[in-house]
């Protein structure tokens, strides 16, 4: 027995130090930093955005031909819900532009504002502002000014994170040269700031339109369609993939073990391309077509786990009803309820899950099962793809599983939790069993007389 | 062997979410929370958990005084080898009460005690770092909790045997 835990212990030791120095390089990266913090800029408005599409859109059709029926000043009930969504889900590159800018200048410690800006300014010099507009009877289309809700969207996400680092970069190299203007003292701070980032600025919006003239000459005629064809488009190919979504959650779940928070490291690589998908998937639910990407954000959030990382919410339930131990008993009866709420802090810490290695294989196969399972489910149609709507990740499952994929997703997540209970069952069994055993030996052993109080009462 | 005692907060003993701050005094007599963690480190110094005392940082800093007393007087009582308070991770609250308890239990019983927490309590530790020893720990959801872990078993058994604070001084703030 003890050699097999020393050898535990080595293969532990082991896989920790493998994995240490990947998480690490993730987890303090700068770039990645930003763009994860800045992600969440766009997150409330997203949620709130979705809320909207939401009453629009819900799935049932007497409502939704009320909505567009029913007219107010003209225009028809949907209509205005629907300036809600193209406030939010269609111009979400613009939030996380900003975000990315704005959390990147911060960690290079420069002005936090200037670097939103920049990061804005940049992105739009780039931006081709037309798109194609036929007029009804017309033989061809036009080419009409405006800024493009197409590249303002999803699809301009990409080239937006790369504007955002490198104009930041370019400001904080012009500043580190200590190219500019400084005012006399006793001027206002925010008239000094405005003045010193004259140069920075303008350095980016040199490069940035040197950068437009380049691209001219390419065949994609602009930065906007080459990032998308050669980055963003195979990215997305990638990532809606089931062996995709399974590698991202193994290594978040085995990370979780040694008490890394996971599913932060992989969201700051992951998360870019699940909202593409997703925002794709909403537009597409918008004009009515066929929700192309079964990968998305609501997949990885309502799908893969309840509960939390590790689904364990069916860990909780296994252990609310059938186990006997004190302390199981009592922590399943406290956790219950925030871990519907996917808050699971007191398990992962109070079981423990992190560095238990009795519990270490259903917290890593639950998931990975839920994940398989919601896939084939709705690829094979017994269950709608997400919709796209984001919801706060409070959100319980089953209400989540019916917003997102309709009474067909909330039996879905049902079953999958039942299912996490019965994966769970004999391995929070044997912790249970060991638990009992210790408890009766802390009761019975009069050696440490004054600890073996039942529970110790103050 | 080496008995011990250790000290959590409402999340570390699994009682509760952050949200639960007024989880009343309590313990338990078998290992609960990082005390389950510790396990392959404490076998190394022959060392055992003897009870887990816990406490929400809410109803702590609603009356320090008599919660500390009480928790000083059990301590006492139960009189074990050494308590350890935390790993308090970088929850501020529960790093505050970690190092008030270690400092009230070094100075008003016969028992030593340290604390652990992360860099990020950066306040608690200059207050405290000259006072009572402070075991460095990764800030929540960071890598290296099972070095820390590791590092706060070898701490409890070098001070339990009278080493030199030279000898665990790599390992504290």
């Amino acid at each position: 027995m003890n050699e097999k835990n020393e050898k535990n212990g080595k293969f532990m030791d082991k896989l920790e130090s493998k994995l240490m120095p990947v998480a690490k390089v993730i987890s303090s990266n700068k770039y990645l930093i930003a763009i994860r913090d800045g992600f969440l800029v766009s997150m409330p408005l997203l949620v709130i955005g979705s809320m909207f599409m939401l009453v629009s859109n819900f799935p049932v059709q007497p409502w939704i031909d009320f909505l567009k029926s029913t007219t107010f000043h003209g225009s028809s009930i949907a209509s205005y819900f629907s300036n809600v969504t193209n406030a939010t889900f269609s111009i979400m590159a613009i939030f996380a532009v900003m975000g990315i800018g704005y959390n990147y200048a911060k960690q290079e410690k420069v002005s936090p504002i200037f670097g939103a800006a920049s990061a804005l300014v940049s992105w739009f010099i780039l931006m081709p502002f037309t798109t194609s507009f036929k007029p009804e009877g017309a033989a061809k289309a036009f080419q009409v000014p405006c800024v493009p809700l197409d590249w303002v969207g999803s699809r301009g996400i990409f080239i937006g994170i790369l504007c955002a680092i490198f104009s930041v970069k370019i400001y904080k190299w012009v500043e580190d040269k200590g190219w500019t203007i400084k005012m006399p003292k006793g001027v206002p701070p925010t008239v000094g700031q405005s003045f010193a980032s004259l140069f920075p600025i303008g350095m980016v919006i040199v490069v940035f339109f040197l950068i437009r003239i380049i691209f001219t000459i390419t065949p994609w005629d602009n930065a906007f369609d080459c990032i998308y064809t050669i980055l963003q488009t195979p990215l997305q190919k990638v990532g809606d993939t089931l062996g995709a979504m399974l590698g991202v959650y193994l290594f978040a779940h085995i990370l979780w073990f040694f008490g890394i928070h996971g599913t932060n490291i992989t969201d700051s690589v992951f998360r870019p391309i699940l909202y593409a998908l997703s925002a794709e998937n909403l537009a597409a639910l918008q004009a009515g077509q066929k929700l192309p990407h079964i990968i998305n954000t609501q997949f990885q959030d309502l799908f893969a786990t309840y509960g939390g990382a590790g689904s364990t919410l069916s860990l909780l339930i296994a252990a609310y009803f059938f186990c006997k131990s004190k302390r199981i008993k009592e922590l399943s009866k406290m956790s219950i309820v925030p871990g519907i709420f996917n808050i699971n802090e007191p398990v992962i810490f109070g079981l423990p899950i992190v560095l238990n290695p009795a519990i270490a294989i259903p917290f890593i196969c639950v998931p990975m099962v839920n994940i398989i399972i919601s896939y084939v489910t709705m690829a094979i149609g017994l269950v709608p793809i997400c919709n796209g709507v984001i919801m706060p990740w409070t959100t319980p499952a089953i209400i989540s599983g019916f917003l997102s994929s309709g009474w067909q997703g909330a039996v879905l997540q049902a079953a999958l939790i039942a299912l996490g209970v019965l994966l769970y069952y004999p391995f929070i069994k044997a912790i249970d069993k060991q638990y009992l055993k210790e408890e009766a030996e802390a009761e019975n052993n009069p050696k440490d007389d004054d600890i073996s109080l039942d529970d110790l009462t103050f | 062997m080496l008995k011990i005692i250790t000290i959590y907060d409402q999340i570390q003993s699994g009682m509760g979410t952050k949200d639960d701050k007024m989880l009343p005094l309590g313990g338990k007599n078998v290992p609960i929370g990082p005390s389950v963690m510790m396990e392959p480190f404490l076998k190394q110094i022959d060392a055992k958990v003897v009870a887990c005392l816990y406490c929400g940082t809410g109803t702590y800093f609603n009356d320090k005084e008599t919660v500390g007393k009480k928790l000083c007087d059990k301590i006492q009582k139960l009189h074990p080898d050494i308590v350890l308070c935390g790993p308090a991770f970088n929850y501020k609250d529960y790093a505050q009460m970690c190092a008030e308890v270690t400092e009230s239990i070094n100075n008003s019983t016969d028992v030593p005690a340290f604390a652990s927490m992360s860099a990020e309590n950066a306040e608690v530790i200059s207050k405290y770092k000259d006072s009572i020893h402070i075991v460095k720990c990764p800030k929540k959801g960071d890598g290296g909790l099972n070095n820390a872990l590791e590092n706060m078993c070898k701490v409890a058994k070098l001070i339990v045997t009278n080493q030199n604070e030279e000898a665990f001084k790599a390992y504290c703030f």
